[in-house]
């Protein structure tokens, strides 16, 4: 196999993509599933609540403010300044700490608070800013609050809100239409247009060919995949594993579209295979949206084996010792389709040649 | 690789396609500058013997040598010298027409490859920034050419270049063909046109189940297989009548004189056997079927 040769052809594959609907598709869709769900369940477009804060005194309130990831704070010079801000809706609310304010409520006296909500302020960000607001006037005080609050988690510890659940499910969709279904169409278009019958009259062989769609499917799902997790800010703490994780999926994704592509006559029996075939590859998602669900069945299908480390990695924050095991399970399935690829290599060489 | 060598060689080639023998033992030789028409009927083996000589399908025994390389020895490096022209429209539909040009200068590795020169040989050089799926059937066609010889074959296989073309791009393709073949590129020409076959090639062969029934020059099986007469049609009292003069009789110069020489002479057609003819007569089948 000749590498040149490779880039080559993967070089024409990248620059045909922009001018192919089903390469548009691919990098499409994701996104557009990415925003949709993130629109219905909530999580891309769900706004931190904004506060300004007047300081004229160095108050540990602010400080305390400004080291919350879940609050957007902004310090403003003057209080004239802030209440304009806070008219126009540029901030949810508005805070003024008085010069001397910390020192007022450790001694007991009440100093004046002003806090200038927004008209059009969310009420969810209105009751989490003065809610905030009272517990660390409360902190400064050093007073324990007048109630004694007991919290018990019910149901399971490791429970993920819905938005984290459906990162399998997005990420998934990705490697399954960058990954599978490029590969798989722009091999069965060359059959079909037979273009391919023309490549292989020059220097380039079909191992040749097959390897650099398979590049492509590699690439484009390494990349929708990670567009799809950095979208869904779930890019977790260990970069180098998940990266790890995301070339193993993207892998065998390209090696099941590539497996499609030497399978699949035309683009109709290549739309059947994926219409009956990919629901069980898309399964292991599904175990995720319901966790009640016995969780050892996905664990019989192949691509829980890509899916899961990513999920491990990216949302509960795992390292590669928790999933190495398996990645190399998956890695095991990926010598498995290339061994079923080369063998259906060559049968699809005699297809060709006698035409 | 021996410079004497003829640039295409079928020896003894036999090919099946599971029980069907396709190709029953093809031996033959194309040289330098030579074009050698390859005629025969759908089905007859043509494209199969074409497959094993480009080096898409092994034979199941003869060999296929192109300069003297075995192609299924060294099929990378033959097909770096070889140029096809397929018969079905295999272009890139999105790509320009100038980028499919490109596209096959850089997998034969053509480092200072410029189209345009080969553009304006095929009549396309304003449409070099067109997309290929926007060219008409004939423009399609001289691009397929245009694309075969990218890579200045010394070899170059064309399989039905002018099938269903108008006449003006028929023309250019048969000018390109024979500009090719000047330049000492060996070609090996399917064509069901027997007028193409006729005016194009130096030797045809036809070829019928698998076999080659004749290989000669278009003349010399002309000579062969034709007749040597002349018909002409006289007017007389009795009306339109036809008189038949074998060339090969005594009197035959008598004959023609006293025809000429008759007020009553219409038409004069000489009986020469076209290529077509010579093919039935052979194969007892028409070269359509």
């Amino acid at each position: 196999m000749n590498p040149l040769r490779v880039w080559r052809v993967l070089r024409k594959d990248l620059a045909l993509g922009p001018r192919s609907p089903f390469f548009l598709w691919a990098v499409a869709i994701p996104v557009v599933a990415t925003v949709l769900l993130q629109v219905v369940f909530g999580g891309l477009f769900a706004p931190k609540p904004r506060l300004g804060i007047v300081d004229d005194g160095a108050s540990e309130v602010a400080v305390a403010y400004q080291a919350m990831d879940g609050i957007a704070v902004t310090m403003v010079a003057d209080e004239p300044e802030l209440k304009r801000l806070v008219e126009q809706h540029r901030f949810d609310a508005g805070l003024v700490l008085p010069a001397g304010f910390d020192d007022a409520v450790r001694s007991g006296a009440k100093p004046p608070l002003r806090f200038f909500l927004s008209g059009g302020s969310l009420a969810s960000n209105r009751i989490v800013l003065a809610v905030t607001t009272i517990d660390l006037v409360r902190a400064v005080e050093g007073s324990a609050p007048p109630v004694d609050v007991q919290m018990e988690i019910l149901g399971a510890a490791d429970w993920l809100p819905l938005s984290a659940r459906m990162v399998p499910l997005l990420v998934m969709f990705s490697l399954m239409i960058a990954g599978m279904f490029l590969p798989a169409t722009a091999l069965v278009e060359e059959k079909e247009r037979r273009t391919l019958s023309a490549l292989l009259v020059t220097p380039v062989k079909l191992p040749e060919v097959l390897a650099a769609k398979a590049l492509l499917g590699i690439l484009l799902a390494l990349v929708m995949g990670l567009v799809t997790l950095l979208l869904n800010n779930a890019l977790g703490g260990d970069v180098g594993t998940l990266l790890l994780a995301m070339v193993v999926a993207a892998l065998m994704s390209a090696e099941v579209g590539l497996l499609y592509g030497v399978v699949s006559r035309d683009m109709k029996a290549l739309f059947a295979l994926f219409k009956g075939l990919n629901i069980f590859l898309l399964a292991p998602v599904v175990f995720y949206l319901f966790p009640e669900w016995p969780q050892w069945i996905p664990k019989v299908l192949p691509t829980y084996w890509i899916i899961n480390p990513i999920f491990d990695v990216a949302v509960k924050g795992a390292g590669l010792g928790s999933v190495w095991i398996q990645l190399m399970i998956a890695l095991a399935i990926c010598v498995v389709l290339a061994v079923a690829i080369v063998s259906l290599t060559r049968r699809l060489e005699r297809t060709l040649a006698a035409g | 690789m021996t410079g004497m060598q003829p640039p295409i060689q079928a020896q003894d080639i036999r090919y099946a396609y599971g029980e069907l023998e396709a190709v029953k033992g093809i031996s033959f030789e194309v040289g330098p500058g030579e074009i050698l028409g390859f005629l025969g009927p759908n089905g007859a083996g043509k494209s199969t013997t074409i497959k094993v000589l480009t080096g898409q399908l092994s034979p199941c025994s003869g060999r296929a040598l192109i300069l003297g390389r075995s192609v299924h020895e060294h099929s990378a490096e033959v097909q770096a010298l070889i140029g096809v022209c397929f018969e079905e429209k295999n272009l890139y539909l999105n790509m320009s027409v100038k980028e499919n040009l490109d596209f096959f200068a850089r997998l034969f590795s053509l480092k200072h490859f410029d189209a345009m020169p080969l553009l304006r040989r095929v009549g396309l050089a304003d449409r070099a920034k067109d997309r290929a799926k926007n060219l008409s059937k004939g423009m399609k066609q001289r691009l397929m050419m245009a694309r075969a010889l990218v890579n200045s074959p010394s070899v170059l296989f064309l399989d039905e270049p002018t099938d269903g073309l108008d006449p003006i791009s028929s023309q250019a393709i048969r000018q390109v063909i024979r500009e090719e073949a000047a330049r000492g590129a060996a070609v090996l020409l399917t064509t069901h046109d027997m007028l193409e076959a006729d005016a194009l090639s130096q030797r045809v062969a036809f070829i019928n189940e698998g076999r080659i029934v004749a290989l000669d020059t278009p003349e010399s099986l002309k000579l062969a297989h034709g007749k040597r007469s002349v018909k002409m049609r006289m007017h007389g009292t009795q009306g339109v009548r036809e008189v038949v003069v074998a060339l090969d009789e005594a009197d035959a110069g008598d004959k023609l004189r006293a025809a000429v020489a008759d007020e009553g002479l219409m038409t004069i057609h000489t009986e020469e056997a076209t290529l077509e003819a010579i093919f039935i007569k052979l194969t007892g089948r028409r070269l359509e079927g």
